[in-house]
């Protein structure tokens, strides 16, 4: 019976070896999409592939998300005529199925894993100071179903753990939206500027909120410039890259307010929390490294140069081991896909992707 | 452990029978409402066994998406409310959220009644109806909120025999004297009172500005009608038709014939054309020849770029009186690349800058040969914009300035023209600078078609009119100092505007023909029906259209020039010569003299051709042109997978061939 204690611990030990994790980074510049598998030292782009339709424009694959069983993965292109598009692949195939129209600069998104929808932000990166929206998508057949305004150039769509709220950031407008994930209207917003610090800042919004040309008369440009927003795994706690102000902010959900803020590197501009909870992960664009901060305290524990320049997006594993860092690189330089080793703090592998490599998302662990 | 394995099998279907099927049920099903109306839905999910339970977080929308929400239904997503805007049948969809994420959906349709017809409009478009003829009518049916009606099947009656309504609705005048034309639909009836008249036509007349052409050529017909008397008549409705045989056995005599007697054939043989009233008519042989306008098109030189793709470029007079070329890359590293090309066959790569950006997809250089500026995509820092450099030396260019303002989202396309500069933004607009100081530009106007959803792939100036090219939006003719309309950069006026079905308008070039001074703005397309490989051929489509614009107010799109496989990209017209880069179909050269109509392609009109594939290129061998400019005789090319090169149009070769003898 020990023997067989013994044989049984030694080969689940040693499957975990060979484990493989599967990943996909856009690159924005080539409009090229690349299939990663990392088998615990190296990583290896499996497969590149073209998207968009017009190949004379540059389309921009900005966002990237996998929905929550697996079997699909969903794709923003920024450009269009004048719309942004999201395009629905199988991830068996890698061929596209079906495609939807958006709003301007369609970027980063996620599925809710209890309405199944999918809320991408319009980014409208090039557009004016005005109000944007996030656009509401039935991924099942590929409808957009409600485009909810927010504020200026939103970014950083994420849901919490329950599913139920859709979290993003104004870049220029300074703010921070939560959205019902059912009743598709914003719920609350909270102004992220530093005059803000521990103040309510609660803007309970009543569920007839219109945010018209009015709004976008009176804004000024953000300080803070936030781009990411993270609902913490399991606590009511948010952190939002202030890519502005050279800080995270730390959000308490309950009470709507921001509760720490914490100077970081030079431009964070994406951050993701590890699933066990235990770090926090930033990109420092500005001077293209990455930095992991303990939850606990927010106590920094590590930055790590990345292999080039501009440092860009976030997929942490589901088993907290790993966090592969896409960067951008400038010009005519590839892209690159950095694997952070959660564990020694240690930068493991790294593989040449497209030109600027930006959203990139996490598909699966597999042997 | 079998045992245990059963057990598990045991426990599995037991549970499974247990399992309930569950669907959304709602009074949305066979919903019929009426335009203006509002309706609450009331929904529950029913499983399998009959139970219903209701469903507390329910989503509902219109399958059409948001951006036709307004035109047809609009459904708030949480309560379902829809108010019905437009007639027609239209999907809601239910969407139960259950906890555990688990949902499900169902499609509803919903009929919007058509309200009911409350006229038929019946209109004869000709002034006369003769006795022999078809009668040309047209339908309109509006009902009681005021919608037109599409695609409606009448009822069509006559009132007496003076008409003959044929199975499909077509009238036939056969018997003089007054009728009435009844059409039906849902019990309204539209009734239009007709003369037809005894045909008054004894004989006709058929003269032609030509008697023999050559494919291509158009020729104009001149029918004239005459009574029992020999009087001249006036205004009689002829029909214009033709028959002809090619001088190609294997091949089909085809052409097109317009209703005010224009005739042109796309093929060489013996063509009758025929004018006729009812059962009176008269035709014409015409004889038609090859157009012959063949000349053969050699490479002369070529400047290779074979380690990025190539795109647009410009060639100019530098100001030491030689002559440069500088062409941008795509989907690179940002360098844009001068050249000497003062010897079209030793084209030599002189300087070359490299700024922030992927992709430099336009250059432009201005009239004096001074300054060029770029187009910048995929910088960095997001910010792109154009850059100002100095050509003053080719060989040594420097940059003057980088502009960004209002240009973050990319400059896809631009202009230089008159100390100005035309940059396109994001893909929406175009804002004009005055680069008289070009280390200081300054916004000085912005134009915008001000529309929802609007887009613009391209800007060409000439005579101080800007030709933007919108996509579905057509082409926007717009002053910006020609005085026409009273504009100036600082204060653009558009005054013409023509778009077309396909709305896959992508570049705009002005013409005015020589030979016969009709004004036309050429359209092309873009199109990739599959999508791109960039290592590997591609499949283009689209074709040039040609719109007489010579009466502003009322363009017309009169012919095309369409090479089959292949699609359209940037080209160039002088002394009424078309140079074409149709992609994968390489530079074409193409014969747009004289008056035009129909398909250019078809006719012949198409002097030559090169393929710019090179065996070193980028794509070996894969022929991808970008553009075409000619420049002191020479005609210059961009192409995707090759660089730059120069082609020559040789002489026409003497003609021993008798093909033509009886040309004139």
């Amino acid at each position: 019976m020990r023997l067989l204690v013994f044989l049984t611990a030694f080969l689940i030990s040693n499957s975990s070896f060979s484990q493989n994790y599967y990943l996909y980074v856009a690159a924005e510049s080539d409009d090229m999409v690349s299939l990663l598998r990392f088998d615990g030292s190296e990583l290896i782009e499996e497969e590149r592939f073209e998207v968009g339709v017009m190949p004379t424009e540059i389309e921009g694959p900005h966002g990237i998300t996998v929905d929550p069983n697996g079997k699909y993965w969903y794709l923003s292109l920024a450009h269009g005529s004048p719309y942004g598009t999201l395009t629905k692949y199988s991830t068996e195939t890698n061929k596209p199925i079906s495609s939807t129209k958006l709003g301007l600069f369609p970027a980063t998104m996620q599925i809710s894993e209890a309405t199944g929808l999918l809320y991408c932000v319009n980014f409208n990166l090039h557009g004016e100071m005005k109000p944007s929206t996030v656009s509401v998508v039935d991924p099942e057949i590929m409808v957009e179903i409600k485009q909810i305004t927010t504020g200026a150039m939103p970014h950083g769509s994420r849901i919490s753990p329950d599913g139920l709220y859709q979290y993003s950031v104004a870049m220029m407008s300074g703010e921070l939206f939560e959205i019902d994930a059912i009743t598709l209207k914003v719920k609350r917003k909270l102004n992220l500027e530093k005059m803000n610090m521990m103040s309510s800042g609660n803007h309970q919004m009543n569920s007839n909120h219109q945010m018209g040309g009015n709004h976008s008369m009176k804004m000024s440009h953000s300080m803070v410039q936030p781009t990411w927003v993270i609902p913490h795994p399991s606590k009511k706690l948010a952190y939002i890259a202030g890519n502005g102000s050279d800080e995270i902010i730390e959000v308490n959900l309950d009470d709507w307010v921001i509760t720490n803020r914490i100077n970081v590197g030079k431009g964070p501009y994406n951050v993701e929390i590890s699933p066990n909870g235990k770090y926090l992960v930033a990109t420092l664009k500005g001077e293209g490294s990455t930095g992991i901060w303990d939850l606990e305290d927010l106590s920094i524990s590590k930055v790590l140069k990345n292999t080039t320049k501009v440092s860009h997006g976030i997929a942490i594993s589901p088993d907290s081991k790993y966090a592969f860092i896409s960067v951008e690189g400038i010009g005519g330089e590839p892209g690159k896909v950095d694997v952070i080793n959660l564990k020694d703090m240690s930068l493991e592998s790294s593989v040449n992707v497209g030109k600027q490599a930006g959203g990139i998302a996490f598909w699966k662990i597999s042997d | 452990m079998k045992n245990y394995i059963l057990q598990i099998l045991f426990l599995t279907i037991s549970l499974s029978g247990f399992s309930q099927t569950k669907t959304i049920e709602s009074d949305l099903m066979d919903l019929k409402m009426n335009v203006g109306d509002t309706f609450t839905p009331s929904s529950y999910v029913m499983s399998s066994d009959g139970s219903t339970t209701s469903c507390d977080n329910m989503i509902y929308y219109n399958k059409q998406g948001v951006f036709s929400t307004a035109k047809s239904i609009q459904v708030d997503n949480e309560s379902g409310k829809i108010i019905a805007n437009q007639p027609g049948l239209h999907e809601v969809v239910a969407v139960c959220i259950t906890e555990g994420g688990k949902r499900f959906s169902r499609t509803f349709v919903v009929d919007v009644q058509f309200p009911a017809v409350k006229e038929i409009k019946i209109s004869l478009n000709s002034d006369k109806v003769y006795e022999g003829t078809y009668v040309p009518i047209s339908y309109e049916v509006i009902d009681e909120m005021g919608f037109v009606r599409e695609n409606v099947n009448f009822s069509i009656k006559s009132s007496n025999s003076n008409l003959v309504v044929d199975d499909v609705n077509n009238i036939k005048a056969v018997k003089s004297g007054n009728v009435t034309l009844n059409a039906t639909y849902e019990g309204i009836t539209g009734t239009l009172n007709l003369d037809v008249l005894k045909n008054p036509v004894e004989y006709i007349e058929l003269s032609s500005n030509a008697d023999q052409a050559r494919t291509g050529d158009v020729i104009q017909l001149k029918a004239e009608a005459y009574n029992k008397k020999g009087q001249i008549l006036s205004n009689i409705p002829f029909e214009f038709s033709f028959k002809g045989k090619s001088f190609d056995k294997s091949n089909t005599a085809s052409g097109l014939i317009m209703n005010d007697g224009r005739f042109v054939a796309d093929v060489s043989g013996n063509y009758l054309v025929t004018a006729s009233l009812g059962n009176v008519s008269v035709s014409k042989a015409l004889n038609i020849y090859e157009r012959n306008v063949k000349r053969d098109v050699v490479k002369v030189g070529t400047g290779l770029v074979n380690d990025k793709h190539t795109s647009d470029f410009w060639v100019f007079e530098g100001v030491d009186g030689r002559d440069y070329a500088v062409t941008g890359t795509w989907g690179a590293d940002g360098t844009s690349y001068f050249w000497d090309v003062t010897d079209p066959s030793n084209i030599l790569k002189i300087d070359s800058v490299q700024v922030d950006a992927r992709t430099v997809n336009d250059v432009k250089v201005s009239e004096d040969g001074k300054i060029a500026i770029i187009s910048r995509e995929g910088a960095s820092n997001r910010k792109n914009g154009i850059i100002i450099i100095d050509v003053t030396n080719p060989r040594d260019v420097k940059i003057i300035s980088e502009y960004t303002k209002n240009l973050t989202g990319g400059v896809h396309n631009l202009f230089i023209y008159q100390d100005h500069v035309y940059a396109l933004s994001a893909g929406q607009k175009y804002y004009i600078l005055n680069i008289e100081d070009p280390v200081n530009p300054v916004e000085v106007g912005m134009f915008e078609l001000g529309k929802e959803g609007q887009a613009i792939h391209d800007v060409w100036i000439e005579d101080g009119i800007a030709y933007s090219s919108n996509w579905r939006d057509g082409v926007y003719m717009v002053d910006v100092g020609n005085g026409i309309a009273g504009g100036s950069p600082s204060n653009p006026v558009a005054f013409g505007n023509y778009n077309y079905a396909s709305g896959a308008h992508h570049a705009t070039y002005p013409f005015k023909s020589k030979s016969t001074g009709k004004f036309y703005t050429v359209l092309g397309d873009e199109i990739f029906p599959n999508g791109i490989d960039v290592n590997a051929p591609n499949e283009t489509a689209g074709f040039l259209h040609f719109v007489d614009f010579t009466d502003i107010d009322n363009p017309v799109e009169i012919a095309r020039y369409e090479l089959p496989g292949h699609g359209s990209h940037n080209y160039w017209i002088e002394d009424d010569i078309l140079y074409v880069a149709m992609y994968s179909g390489g530079i074409r050269v193409v014969d747009i003299s004289g008056d035009l109509m129909g398909d250019l392609y078809k006719q012949g009109r198409e002097i030559g051709y090169i393929l710019p594939g090179d065996k070193d290129g980028y794509i070996p061998f894969a022929t991808m042109s970008w553009g075409a400019q000619l420049y002191k005789g020479h005609v210059f090319y961009s192409d995707w997978n090759s660089g730059i090169g120069a082609a020559k149009v040789m002489p026409v070769k003497p003609d021993n061939s008798k093909v033509n003898q009886y040309l004139n």
